[in-house]
């Protein structure tokens, strides 16, 4: 095994950056000046859910698409979360709202002031979807109300079962209907050339990103949530791209490399925790070092692993090459949000069983209800069914003023007790 | 109310009894098909516990969800033959296979019929092909499930009758807001409505509007009253209601989703189901909750507050309820460049118990109407 160098093992260690993490940095910089410098250049702007299947707009040669919930999770990250969230209930939205939309909303109306990247270019075009969420639909009318901004809803079908035929053929037509309504608005021609080359590319990053989750499985493991939270940012605002295919392989390669060496981001790793809902944004370094403290790694999330398989899946569902339309239709569903609990808990079956779990942290997320309502009943299936333990704490994705770190690692405390309890019964 | 008695009436009344959530399901479509569909909205007066709901729901679930699920896992649900549910905001779209988890605990089940109903504008997208597929395998299921067989002419007299209730339903109101009749008076009415038959409901009406409501000294609003709108998921607790008249308010518009939203608009041809819910649901009363309905609600509303010549507007917000909240800050905005106060009172789960906050708030707008 080659040697170990100090500064490899602290880079794992979140104390100073990988490669790919360096090189994410400079990827999330280089594509929001890129957004606003072509905004600014005349470029038709699109605000997207983050489940709108962006390589629609690669297939136009001057389109650009912005995510607001992605800047929002930046802007709770980097510690501006509060701030914008007040501005917003300073303007009358409830603070029982989600935190993304509170803090996107303060942004917004407040000129970007206060935004780590100045805040997001003015849209011409807003493009939600209900499938991951319905309350993103109203979110984006506050915009289509105060500044006029045309906006397109995807309709998209909840699934308490797989996707059905005649709901593929929904989302196929209504991707249509997307297509020829950027044409009319835009004065571009869809060019399907560049289209299927997008396609194509996130077809081959998400074989990287799988390649890179799959470190998780060794022990200890190759990666922690963290990391894999944050390497998400990309795949929403270079989705498409073939920098985007350079960088997960990067990702991939270079944490399959640290695990062949031996350097791991908890070395002394006793508790394989998986993480299910939306990444604290305001808490990812300090949660990792205490948990790291703990000799606790939480190597697995729902959020994450949900990136590339179908409903219910853990696997990779790959691009054959075929229709990139049907490929994007049928991959609509790909983030937990609109699965049922049945989908859900398969895919944590799966990822348990493949990764190697000890025990569950189910994210109470008082910001995202559709993640969360339904997780006591999910709890309690993976505790019955897997003979796992978990635990459930209370978090808000963007808005640290509604977690308390101390409630939270009383409970995760108690999570690796028992987990210790259980290895102490199995052994005697 | 006796919900019990009301429910158990419905039972004897040899109906099979399908619950619905959220607010406009094919009420018509069961109807005819011999099922009695009961909307599971607005428990709050019926259901004095959350317990059995809190085993499946956090708190920041609104209380239309927790009483509803309550309701389901209690006793109560038992007499319920099967489940109908379509899909709505993000919390209820969840709540079919927690239903399914609680009934399971207790060693029951019942059969869910969930239904998406195509939300995209219709504008923007050609859905109404989706809807009628969706409405065509609602009906097969239902004829599997129940043993029953759709009959055009039995759905034509369904729709009658419900043209005939919404009907009634807007001359009560009108009532209302002409101050001839009382909104508690009129709110008990419509609450009561859920839970009987649909022959029931219409009778009761009927008999409501044959009486002189002058005579009637605890139905009438005292006047001179304020004209104000009401809007919200659910009509406020009867003790804000009491509150709201006491001081001398009066509901001469209601934008109620369980009320005002729930029977504006039936249809005029009913010769097809499938084309008779494309029409229903592309023409409904604008609701937060539709959300292809965004671009008509604003002049709905202002429409409303005009024809009505109200002064004020009265948001009964439902703690948690995000449809509505994103759009309060708008409306208020919209309201207020008419020269309407605006009054934005958020209802919880406990505020039965916590009324006087309210009542105060309430008097106070009034008194900063009367200027």
């Amino acid at each position: 095994m080659p040697e170990v160098q100090p500064e490899e093992q602290k880079a794992k260690a979140g104390h100073t950056k990988t490669q790919a993490g360096k090189r994410l940095s400079k990827i999330m910089l280089n594509d929001y000046m890129r957004l606003h410098q072509k905004a600014a250049d005349g470029a038709f702007v699109v605000w997207i859910a983050i489940v709108v299947p962006a390589e629609l707009f690669s297939g136009f040669e001057n389109v650009v698409y912005a995510v607001p919930e992605s800047h929002a999770a930046m802007s709770a990250g980097k510690g501006v979360g509060p701030l914008q969230c007040e501005k917003a209930e300073g303007n009358g939205f409830s603070p029982d709202l989600c935190s993304y939309a509170r803090i996107d909303l303060g942004t917004a109306f407040d000129g970007g002031k206060d935004s780590p990247t100045f805040g997001l270019p003015k849209p011409h075009l807003l493009v939600s979807d209900n499938n991951n969420c319905s309350l993103l639909v109203k979110w984006f009318d506050v915009y289509h109300r105060e500044w006029g901004t045309p906006h397109f809803i995807l309709d998209v079908p909840f699934c308490y079962e797989q996707q059905k035929d005649r709901d593929f053929d929904y989302i196929l037509s209504q991707y249509r209907d997307l297509i020829a309504a950027i044409e009319r608005m835009s004065g571009q021609k869809f060019d399907s050339r560049r289209f299927r080359e997008a396609v194509q590319n996130t077809g081959e990053a998400l074989t990287q990103w799988k390649r890179f989750l799959k470190s998780a499985a060794h022990r200890p493991s190759g990666l922690t949530v963290f990391d894999s939270f944050v390497q998400m940012a990309p795949f929403l605002t270079s989705r498409g791209s073939r920098e985007l295919v350079d960088h997960y392989r990067l990702l991939a390669d270079e944490t399959e490399d640290h695990v062949a060496r031996g350097i791991f981001p908890v070395p002394n790793e006793k508790y394989r925790l998986l993480w299910d809902n939306i990444a604290p944004w305001h808490q990812l370094s300090k949660m990792s070092a205490r948990l790291a403290g703990l000799n606790a790694n939480i190597i697995a999330a729902s959020y994450t692993y949900c990136m590339g398989s179908l409903e219910g899946e853990f696997d990779l569902y790959a691009y054959d090459g075929g229709d990139p339309l049907a490929y994007l239709a049928r991959t609509q569903n790909f983030s937990v949000c609109p699965h049922g609990l049945e989908l859900r808990y398969r895919s944590m079956q799966k990822a348990v069983e493949e990764v190697g779990i000890d025990g569950v942290v189910f994210a109470s997320n008082r910001s995202c209800k559709v993640y969360s309502i339904m997780q006591m009943d999910m709890l309690k299936r993976v505790t019955r069914e897997l003979n796992i333990p978990a635990v459930m704490i209370d978090v808000d994705h963007a808005d640290v003023r509604k977690y308390t770190e101390e409630s939270v690692f009383g409970r995760i405390e108690a999570l690796l007790e028992l987990i210790d309890v259980r290895r102490n019964q199995a052994r005697s | 109310m006796d919900l019990d008695n009301k429910m158990k009436s419905l039972k004897d009344k040899g109906g099979r009894i399908i619950g619905c959530f959220p607010l406009y399901p094919p009420l018509e479509l069961f109807h005819s098909m011999g099922l009695t569909p009961v909307v599971l909205w607005g428990l709050r007066d019926f259901v004095k516990t959350s317990a059995s709901a809190d085993r499946h729901l956090q708190s920041y679930a609104c209380s239309v969800a927790r009483h509803l699920v309550e309701f389901v896992l209690s006793d109560q649900g038992r007499i319920m033959d099967g489940l109908f549910m379509y899909n709505a905001c993000d919390t209820l779209r969840n709540l079919p296979e927690i239903l399914h988890c609680g009934l399971e605990e207790n060693g029951r089940s019942l059969p869910v019929f969930k239904m998406h109903i195509p939300m995209a504008p219709q504008e923007q997208t050609r859905t109404s092909g989706y809807l009628n597929a969706k409405i065509l395998s609602l009906i097969m299921e239902l004829e599997e499930t129940f043993g029953v067989l759709f009959s055009p002419e039995r759905f034509r007299h369904s729709v009658a009758l419900y043209r005939e209730m919404r009907s009634l339903c807007k001359e009560l109101e009108s009532r209302v807001a002409r101050g001839a009749i009382s909104y508690g008076w009129y709110s008990r009415i419509m609450q009561e409505g859920c839970f009987i038959t649909i022959e029931d409901h219409i009778a009761l009406m009927k008999d409501i509007l044959k009486e002189d409501p002058l005579f009637r000294n605890e139905s009438v609003v005292p006047s001179p009253a304020i004209a104000i709108i009401i809007s919200g998921i659910l009509p406020p607790p009867p003790k804000l209601i009491d509150a709201l008249e006491d001081a001398g308010l009066r509901v001469a518009g209601n934008d109620i989703a369980s009320q005002h939203r729930s029977y504006d608009y039936t249809p005029e041809t009913a010769d097809n189901p499938c084309s008779y819910y494309v029409d229903f649901y592309f023409n409904h009363f604008p609701c937060p909750t539709l959300l292809y309905s965004a671009d008509k609600r604003i002049a709905t509303i202002k429409n409303l507050v005009t024809g009505a010549g109200a002064r004020g507007f009265v948001f009964i917000g439902e703690k948690f309820c995000e449809d509505e909240y994103f759009e309060i800050p708008y409306l208020q905005k919209i309201l207020k460049e008419m020269g309407v106060a605006t009054l934005p009172l958020e209802i919880s789960i406990e505020d039965d118990l916590n009324s006087t906050a309210y009542v105060t708030r309430l008097e106070a707008f009034s008194e900063m109407l009367r200027g």
